[in-house]
């Protein structure tokens, strides 16, 4: 079985970034904002750790001597729920869709956290947006058809008892994707890793791109999200000669130039590089926005550092070029 | 004719079935009645956006008795998404005015917090809509709702059956929460205005993009249960121009020349409904609201500024809501 990825053997080579002392300075500034508890939180000025800032943060900071990297391995395995599941943040008793499976992304190269990582890989086999039901399938089918979509291609939801969106999906498209072995149920995860990829098919914009998960409602089309698109594109970066793909990637191309906020921006980035796009203006346009180090969103931070270390930041979601 | 045991045993667990069974639907869903005896509503006329927005809502605000001396300030607008063309936010000018007039009439601070529903990059939104420039012209601080400090907070009400949900502190803390809303229709809800416009506190990094839980669980019955919650201190609509049709994001812009103020968010929901040509008593939340949130029956409405003109034409809205339409 091959599960730490230390074994690839450029992992911790440092990558040639855009800008390296704007990258190590946003490093620095990303690993000085870690709490005691080996957590980040949502924000420079709270207290308050939560998952998903944490495992960004983690991935931006794994290769880099900056920061305390086990004291948040540690924390993550701390704030594991019993089912396998991670909760929004500690306090929270909610199992949380899209922060588990960027949390068994954060402790890929863990070995201590294997056990951890295949619980949190059975609780996202076991997890499904709601139109997965008969019931509700059937409901969608017949009495609520004003949002256009097929109840048979479902993904994942923020949480359980809600219905698939795109973020959520995307992300355990990825997660899923970088399972090690095919043991204790996990073999099905290709049906449901596929099963999921037709489900971001399923709900593209059809002028291209995606945004939360609404490509049609009441007959009139919605409009793409820059940073939905990019998370999609990253789970689809085996699928690029797919029309729905081209047309997302051209979305990304068409807006990237226009995008001021980081954070979308940022993921254009990854995206863009995923699919082989030139991204070397884009980055530069990153690096230029005011006030990079003073961002008081650090999930924005850390997506951005990773922005400026592409390569690297691809294979830290399981992605290769 | 004398009562055995068995009688009482078998009447006394008939009673309690009957109990557990008609309880919920006898018993208010709410824990205290947060009604005036009266409320004050307040029509202001305006055309279009421009710089006398200021001097007319310091007008508008004094007509209305309230002391902002030493009080923190939280203006949240309707900052949803952003359309080219489309009438989706409320007007950064407007928002602007308020924050100046609230500043004049001594408020401690003032500043606007939003946690968008359906964008999850709130500085694209912010950016986009011409928050970003604006806010940082006048020296505004901006709070993102969706990533703020959370608190578990108990329901004050159980229309969705939810026990708490986890809220930012900033709104939490404030000592005058005012609700910005523009005035639109809702493709769900039928109306979206300063009730409604309440979602944007249930922060996404919790809840999700959208705050999908909130439609699960009933979007009247979850308006009801937040604004029970998180009171509304103040109600400044936007109806300058206002949304009809497939909203909340894709429906047609509606001049509406108007901007609603009042010291009750029912009231100020009502007096919106029936400017869009809507009666008030068939949208649930407001009717269901006017038993323990505030008032909407006109007599109860202390009317000052302009008149109510119902429109000529009632808004547009989709066919599941054409019922709302006045007739």
């Amino acid at each position: 079985m091959r599960f730490d990825c230390k074994e690839i053997p450029h992992y911790k080579v440092p990558t040639v970034t855009t800008d390296p002392i704007v990258l190590s300075d946003l490093l620095a500034e990303l690993a000085l904002r870690q709490l005691p508890c080996g957590g980040w939180a949502a924000l420079a000025s709270s207290s308050q750790p939560a998952i998903e800032p944490t495992c960004y943060s983690a991935l931006a900071l794994d290769s880099v001597p900056a920061g305390d990297i086990e004291r948040t391995q540690d924390f993550l395995l701390r704030t594991q729920n019993p089912n396998g599941s991670w909760p929004v943040f500690p306090a929270d008793d909610q199992d949380g869709g899209w922060v588990t499976s960027l949390a068994v992304m954060a402790l890929r190269d863990v070995v201590s956290a294997i056990p951890a990582r295949l619980q949190g890989f059975q609780w996202l086999m076991n997890c499904a947006g709601k139109e997965s039901n008969w019931f509700w399938k059937w409901k969608f089918r017949t009495a609520d058809r004003h949002v256009r979509f097929d109840p048979d291609k479902y993904g994942w939801p923020w949480f359980p008892d809600t219905v698939s969106w795109v973020v959520p999906t995307a992300f355990a498209v990825l997660a899923l994707s970088q399972l090690p072995c095919s043991c204790d149920g996990l073999e099905r995860a290709a049906p449901r890793i596929d099963c999921g990829i037709q489900m971001l098919f399923d709900r593209a914009c059809p002028s291209g791109g995606w945004n939360a998960g609404n490509g049609v409602v009441y007959g009139t089309a919605l409009a793409p999200h820059p940073d939905d698109t990019a998370i999609a594109l990253l789970a689809l970066s085996d699928r690029g000669p797919d029309t729905i793909v081209q047309n997302g990637v051209q979305y990304l191309e068409r807006v990237a130039p226009t995008l001021t906020a980081p954070w979308s921006l940022a993921w254009t980035i990854l995206a863009l590089t995923a699919h082989r796009r030139p991204t070397t203006s884009l980055s530069s346009s990153l690096v230029a926005l005011p006030g990079l180090s003073i961002i008081e969103d650090t999930s924005t931070l850390a997506v951005v550092c990773l922005a400026l270390d592409h390569q690297r930041a691809l294979e830290a979601f399981g992605v290769t070029l | 004719m004398s009562l055995t045991r068995r009688d009482f045993l078998i009447g006394s667990a008939a009673l309690a079935a009957g109990t557990t069974v008609t309880a919920p639907f006898l018993l208010p869903k709410y824990r205290s009645d947060q009604r005036s005896k009266r409320s004050r509503v307040a029509i202001l006329h305006a055309q279009q956006y421009s710089q006398q927005l200021d001097q007319m809502v310091l007008a508008g605000l004094r007509l209305f008795p309230i002391d902002l001396r030493g009080k923190t300030v939280v203006l949240k607008p309707n900052l949803v998404d952003y359309i080219p063309g489309n009438a989706i936010n409320t007007h950064p000018l407007l928002v602007l005015a308020a924050a100046e007039s609230f500043r004049r009439l001594g408020a401690k601070s003032v500043l606007v917090a939003e946690g968008p529903g359906h964008q999850r990059d709130t500085q694209l939104v912010l950016s986009q809509s011409g928050y970003a420039q604006a806010l940082r012209d006048e020296r505004i601080r901006f709070v993102d709702l969706n990533r703020d400090q959370l608190i578990r907070t108990p329901l004050r009400a159980s229309y969705t059956g939810m026990r708490d949900l986890w809220l930012p502190r900033t709104v939490l803390e404030t000592d005058f929460l005012v609700s910005m809303p523009k005035i639109k229709t809702h493709h769900w809800s039928g109306v979206t205005l300063s009730m409604k416009n309440m979602f944007g506190v249930v922060p996404g990094a919790r809840y999700g993009w959208p705050k999908n839980i909130l439609h699960w669980k009933g979007i009247q019955e979850s308006i009801l249960d937040l604004c029970s919650t998180v009171p509304i201190h103040f109600v400044i609509a936007d109806g300058i121009v206002a949304m009809e049709g497939n909203g909340p994001l894709n429906g047609n812009a509606r001049p509406l020349g108007t901007i609603v103020l009042a010291n009750d968010p029912v009231a100020a929901d009502a007096t919106c409904a029936r400017l869009m040509g809507f009666e008030p008593s068939r949208i649930v939340h407001i009717r269901e609201g006017s038993r323990f949130l505030g008032n909407s029956a006109p007599e109860l409405l202390e009317q000052v500024g302009e008149t109510v003109n119902a429109p000529t034409t009632a808004f547009e809205v989709v066919p599941e809501f054409q019922y709302l339409r006045a007739r």
